[in-house]
């Protein structure tokens, strides 16, 4: 008889439980989410605070097949369903959001570039460590006003903002992965007749990628978060953007599903960078 | 035996002594590998306090000999190490490996440490192939034409390396990590003889790792050496071990605890080439495992004292027969 106990710590309960077990908290929040809908609805059937399932279904249509509010875009009557949701508000959202997003991941290599000088290379190090560690302790929302004076309310800012951001904290730690590196190893490949070049972008940079992917990993939320921080307070598209008007006018059956569907965008990178790393890594033992 | 305390004047002059004695045939085959020319090493510990670990060390080392450093724990033998890779620079004195002055660690002497010998990235064979791919070409060397030719000659002299080695070929595409601690420092032993370099540096090599594959690497090491006469220093804690694998000893002490008072060469001494053991040597093993120890502990006075008053003739008596060597003992 399996234990059921929730506070023995060595219980051995069974696949099927645990499965069960994981899904539960799922379980009871859609049913509580569902339960308030309908008593809210029974109250005021136009509620639209906790909308219904058939008002979500409108809201995910009209925001997957249906052009956004300030578009000029309108759909010819026997334009296709790819058509229309090429030209969908949740397509251009995304599209303008990811633009932003990949253009600061781009920006964060040569910050991580650098961290292995700074990690590696002595002069590097004495040169810019301690003005990282200075400039890591700002909070990048405070200076958000700054970079709206110097790159304008456009593009710029708001990856500067994701770059000054995360980009400190990424060179803190990517320099303390490299000095985890044994001095063994590094010793080892100068015996070995490597010259500066080799030890850092061939032994040293190959050992501490599957690290620095990690590290990137867990710095996907921060990034997020950044950009639609830069989003939702100036911006004319954007999934933050999308969310924040939606806010204007109650549109719940809008909100969440791009909640959503942000929560699920951030899973499937995360899962694919853990299954890149994974792949490309087989000797890394985590 | 009493002349064991050597000081580098008594070492030069003996030296000397030697290659005049053996004539034209010591000129040639006492080439200096490594030569360590009054070093001292000095650490700033905290804001003003100063820690001498080695004092004043000369020692002369003769291309093809196989040096034990021993001594107790931080006593500096692995300082003394380092600082003939090149991985730190004395505060005085210099050091000269195969001709040149050291500046910075190079591809002069291979290195076998005790702990992350390999790279744990690369497959075996990708470790032993580095060496020599790296030395040919570095970075951008790779896109040339002759590369792929120089590669496959590279990776069928691993093969062999490794089938030398005691590994199977079977082992070339595992990664470190799949290995056993024994297989791992013998890989590593392999990659550094793929650079050919005539002298090896080995710090606690075999420490890590169980009795039975101790002795089996301790073997392994022997037979090398044999083939190709390498100039090997290898630092140990094992007295045994170092009887074992030797031509020389060197024994380091610290003098007195104060912190101004570094280690000096408290015993140097030739062992005969064969390599001796419990098993071969018997009691004349554990004799002389007592009277190296005795230096590392710093009491080999009361020891000898005790000797002589005892059965010290008979000691002095068997000690000789078994280094023919004795006069050259330093």
């Amino acid at each position: 008889m399996a234990n059921l106990s929730p506070f023995e710590i060595q219980a051995r309960p069974n696949r099927l439980l645990m499965q069960a077990a994981s899904c539960m908290l799922f379980v009871i929040c859609m049913g509580l989410y569902m339960q308030t809908s309908v008593r809210r609805h029974h109250e005021n059937p136009e509620d639209r605070v906790v909308p219904s399932l058939t008002q979500l279904a409108a809201g995910i249509h009209a925001s997957v097949l249906e052009p956004a509010e300030e578009d000029d875009y309108i759909p010819a009557d026997n334009a296709s369903k790819w058509e229309r949701f090429k030209h969908s508000m949740i397509v251009k959202d995304t599209i303008s959001s990811g633009r932003r997003f990949l253009i600061s991941l781009a920006l964060l290599i040569p910050a991580v570039v650098l961290a292995l000088h700074i990690g590696l290379y002595p002069w590097f190090g004495a040169f810019f460590m301690r003005f990282v560690l200075f400039f890591d302790k700002i909070v990048a929302l405070s200076l958000l006003p700054i970079l709206f004076i110097v790159f304008g309310i456009e593009e710029w800012s708001k990856i500067a903002l994701i770059v000054i951001g995360v980009a400190p904290t990424m060179i803190l730690d990517v320099t303390q992965m490299v000095k985890a590196v044994p001095q063994e190893q590094i010793v080892k490949a100068f015996t070995l007749d490597a010259n500066n070049f080799d030890v850092a972008y061939r032994v040293v940079s190959r050992q501490i990628m599957p690290q620095v992917i990690n590290s990137l990993r867990l710095n996907l939320k921060p990034m997020m978060l950044f950009l639609f921080a830069g989003e939702m307070i100036a911006a004319s598209d954007g999934l933050a953007y999308r969310i924040a008007i939606m806010r204007r006018h109650m549109g719940m059956d809008v909100i969440l599903p791009y909640v959503l569907w942000v929560a699920l965008l951030l899973f499937l990178i995360d899962f694919s960078l853990r299954t890149l790393n994974r792949r490309m890594h087989p000797w890394f033992q985590a | 035996m009493v002349s064991g305390v050597m000081t580098p004047e008594l070492h030069v002059a003996s030296a000397s002594a030697v290659e005049v004695a053996n004539g034209a045939r010591a000129l040639t085959a006492a080439a200096t590998a490594i030569r360590v020319d009054d070093v001292s090493m000095t650490y700033t510990v905290g804001r003003k306090g100063k820690r001498t670990v080695l004092q004043n060390i000369s020692l002369e080392i003769e291309e093809g000999e196989c040096v034990v450093l021993l001594g107790e724990t931080g006593c500096g033998k692995s300082t003394l190490l380092r600082m003939l890779l090149g991985q730190e620079p004395p505060t005085s004195g210099s050091i000269t490996v195969a001709g040149k002055p050291v500046e910075r660690v190079d591809s002069r002497s291979g290195y076998v440490p005790q702990r992350y010998s390999l790279f744990p990235d690369r497959t075996v064979l990708e470790n032993l192939c580095m060496g020599p791919e790296t030395s040919k070409a570095h970075i951008f060397g790779r896109l040339m034409p002759g590369f792929r030719a120089f590669r496959k000659t590279v990776r069928a002299e691993a093969m062999r390396q490794l089938e030398h080695m005691g590994l199977h070929a079977s082992d070339a595409a595992k990664y470190p990590h799949q290995l056993s601690g024994g297989m791992q420092q013998r890989v590593a032993i392999a990659q550094a003889l793929m650079m050919k370099s005539r002298v090896l540096l080995m710090d606690e090599a075999f420490s890590a790792l169980d009795p039975a594959t101790r002795a089996s690497l301790q073997r392994l090491l022997r037979s090398v050496w044999s083939e190709t006469k390498p100039t090997i220093v290898f630092v140990t804690h094992n007295t045994a071990e170092a009887l074992f694998l030797g031509t020389r000893v060197i024994v380091l002490r610290r003098e007195s605890r104060e912190d101004s008072c570094g280690s000096r060469v408290a015993l140097d001494m030739k062992l005969p080439a064969a390599g001796m053991s419990l098993h071969r040597n018997g009691k004349e093993f554990l004799d002389l495992v007592e009277y190296i120890e005795s230096f590392s502990r710093g009491d080999h006075q009361k020891v000898s004292s005790d000797g002589d008053d005892r059965d010290g003739s008979a000691f002095e008596a068997e000690t000789t027969t078994v280094f023919p060597l004795d006069g050259e003992t330093l």
